[in-house]
């Protein structure tokens, strides 16, 4: 219990110091870092809702629901898979559980992608009127995106340490998987005999409950959702704690 | 050397092994095993992977007062033994027990985020390398720290722009700053200039004479001279030679010529 209130406190120092330092840079650092999302999503946007004309209705809640925990999942696997062979120096100086860097830096990206996910909804439903009732379901959706990332992230960044082009792999697996993840598009329009591979997508089962809160939210749908994302989250976590489990001696001599 | 009481003992390692699995055919990345797979399925597929053993059958028992110096040539299992004692490796077979608290070091000039400063590189060092303290305490230990590294105003310039040495100099004083049972050095003076090695031995010493016992790794016979009163030589991932120090010092020279003849 006493170790566990450590490692707590050593993530939350970590954390607030990788925000610090992020954005201490320049204010422009800030701005960077939680505009950058923004500013994709716009883009996206008025590409798929003005030019491709996608008939969907309130496209632009249907869009930032899945983009921006899109963003967050790629930022973040990519800023997490070369963290233990990039921070080697520091694992192997003390004894610091790699989880403390593998968890500050997602809390860290995840305050980024919360406040720029903030900055949208909230002038978008002042604008358009609209409140669901689902963005109270919001903080349960979040932490099992968040248990998901820290899985994957986990099991890609212990990967990393014994192959070493794993991070060069992951820009190639990301941008396949964003075709194949329903982000700008609905599942719906999906031919059905396509549907069964994107539907067994588990970056599309971990964004599908978070979408559902802010877009046609309907509660027995967001239950099953989060059933399945969860069931993705945890079972990435397992993974990741077997691989761990299973190489963690051989982590200091590969790093 | 062994004839005080049980409850002087601060570090009791029975019987410890420990080997690592070696990869014949080593491959760096994914595209290589890849490669290898297309190459030659067979051969990858039936490759058998056999085992290095680091440490074999170590016993050893550290008491307090104690500042043991750990000897060896490169490979030997110097620091996979600190780093088995300090809980980042566990071992295949045997036991470790301490008794009390200990603290280890393995690269003196290590900082946790270059872009932010050095005292708040110094207050994040402090939290890993004291995790069960208070915020006051650790507000003490930061303030001690950084008065007996002597960097003044350097503290506050970006932890990036420290040279080694003055990396070296924070790292080492904040490490010394609080007694523990069991302090583990490995390989940590190197970074700092001269007068601050004096300076920082001292304070260890100090330390010693108020808490517990001292693992000092190292490479230079000079500085294992200068701060220990026991020697243990490693060889071949076994204890070669247990006892007084100068005595050891010649029994690694021996082993250093006849490797060196042998080469």
């Amino acid at each position: 219990m006493k170790s566990l209130g450590i490692f707590w406190r050593q993530v939350r120092l970590l954390t607030y110091a990788n925000l610090k330092s992020r954005y201490r840079k320049t204010f422009a650092g800030f701005i960077w870092v939680v505009a950058s999302p923004i500013v994709i999503y716009y883009i996206q946007s008025l590409v798929f809702k003005k030019f491709l004309k996608l008939d969907i209705p309130d496209y632009s809640l249907f869009l930032l629901g899945g983009l921006l925990p899109w963003i967050f999942i790629t930022g973040t696997l990519e800023m997490c898979t070369p963290i233990f062979t990039t921070r080697a120096e520091l694992l192997k100086s003390f004894r610091l559980s790699p989880y403390v860097l593998i968890l500050s830096q997602i809390f860290d990206n995840f305050l980024n992608f919360l406040l720029a996910f903030l900055l949208l909804l909230i002038p978008m439903s002042l604008l358009q009127g609209k409140y669901s009732l689902g963005t109270a379901f919001l903080p349960l959706a979040m932490l099992q995106l968040v248990i998901g990332v820290t899985g994957i992230a986990s099991l890609f960044a212990l990967m990393q340490v014994f192959l070493r082009d794993i991070r060069y792999i992951l820009p190639f697996i990301t941008n396949v998987l964003f075709f194949l993840t329903p982000i700008f598009y609905p599942i719906e329009i999906v031919p059905e005999q396509y549907r069964v591979f994107i539907e067994a997508n588990p970056f599309y089962l971990m964004i599908s409950p978070f979408r559902l809160c802010i877009h046609q939210f309907e509660i027995n749908s967001f239950f099953m959702a989060l059933f399945k994302g969860s069931l993705v989250s945890f079972s990435f976590l397992a993974m990741s704690y077997y691989a761990w489990k299973r190489r963690m001696n051989e982590f200091y001599l590969y790093l | 050397m062994n004839s005080t009481s049980t409850s002087d003992l601060i570090l009791d390692i029975k019987n410890l092994s420990l080997s690592f699995k070696i990869e014949y055919f080593k491959h760096d990345g994914l595209r290589d095993h890849f490669i290898s797979m297309l190459k030659n399925p067979i051969v990858k597929l039936l490759q058998k992977s056999d085992r290095l053993k680091v440490l074999d059958e170590i016993s050893l028992q550290v008491r307090k007062g104690e500042r043991l110096g750990i000897i060896g040539v490169n490979g030997a299992g110097k620091t996979t033994l600190c780093r088995c004692i300090n809980e980042m490796i566990y071992p295949d077979y045997g036991s470790i027990k301490v008794n009390g608290t200990k603290r280890a070091i393995f690269n003196s000039a290590i900082g946790i985020l270059p872009e932010l400063t050095g005292r708040e590189n110094a207050e994040l060092l402090a939290a890993i390398l004291y995790p069960e303290l208070s915020t006051r305490e650790l507000e003490e230990i930061l303030a001690d720290s950084i008065e007996f590294s002597e960097l003044g105003h350097f503290i506050d310039t970006p932890y990036k722009n420290f040279s080694k040495g003055m990396q070296a100099r924070l790292c080492l004083s904040l490490i010394s700053a609080k007694g523990c049972d069991l302090l583990i050095l490995d390989e940590v003076y190197d970074g700092a200039d001269e007068f601050f090695r004096r300076k920082i031995v001292d304070r260890i010493h100090r330390l010693i004479s108020s808490s517990g016992a001292v693992i000092l790794v190292s490479h230079n016979p000079e500085q294992i001279l200068s701060s220990c009163n026991r020697l243990v030589l490693l060889n071949n991932a076994k204890i070669e030679f247990d006892g007084a120090v100068e005595e050891g010092m010649s029994v690694y020279r021996n082993l250093m010529t006849v490797e060196r003849k042998s080469l």
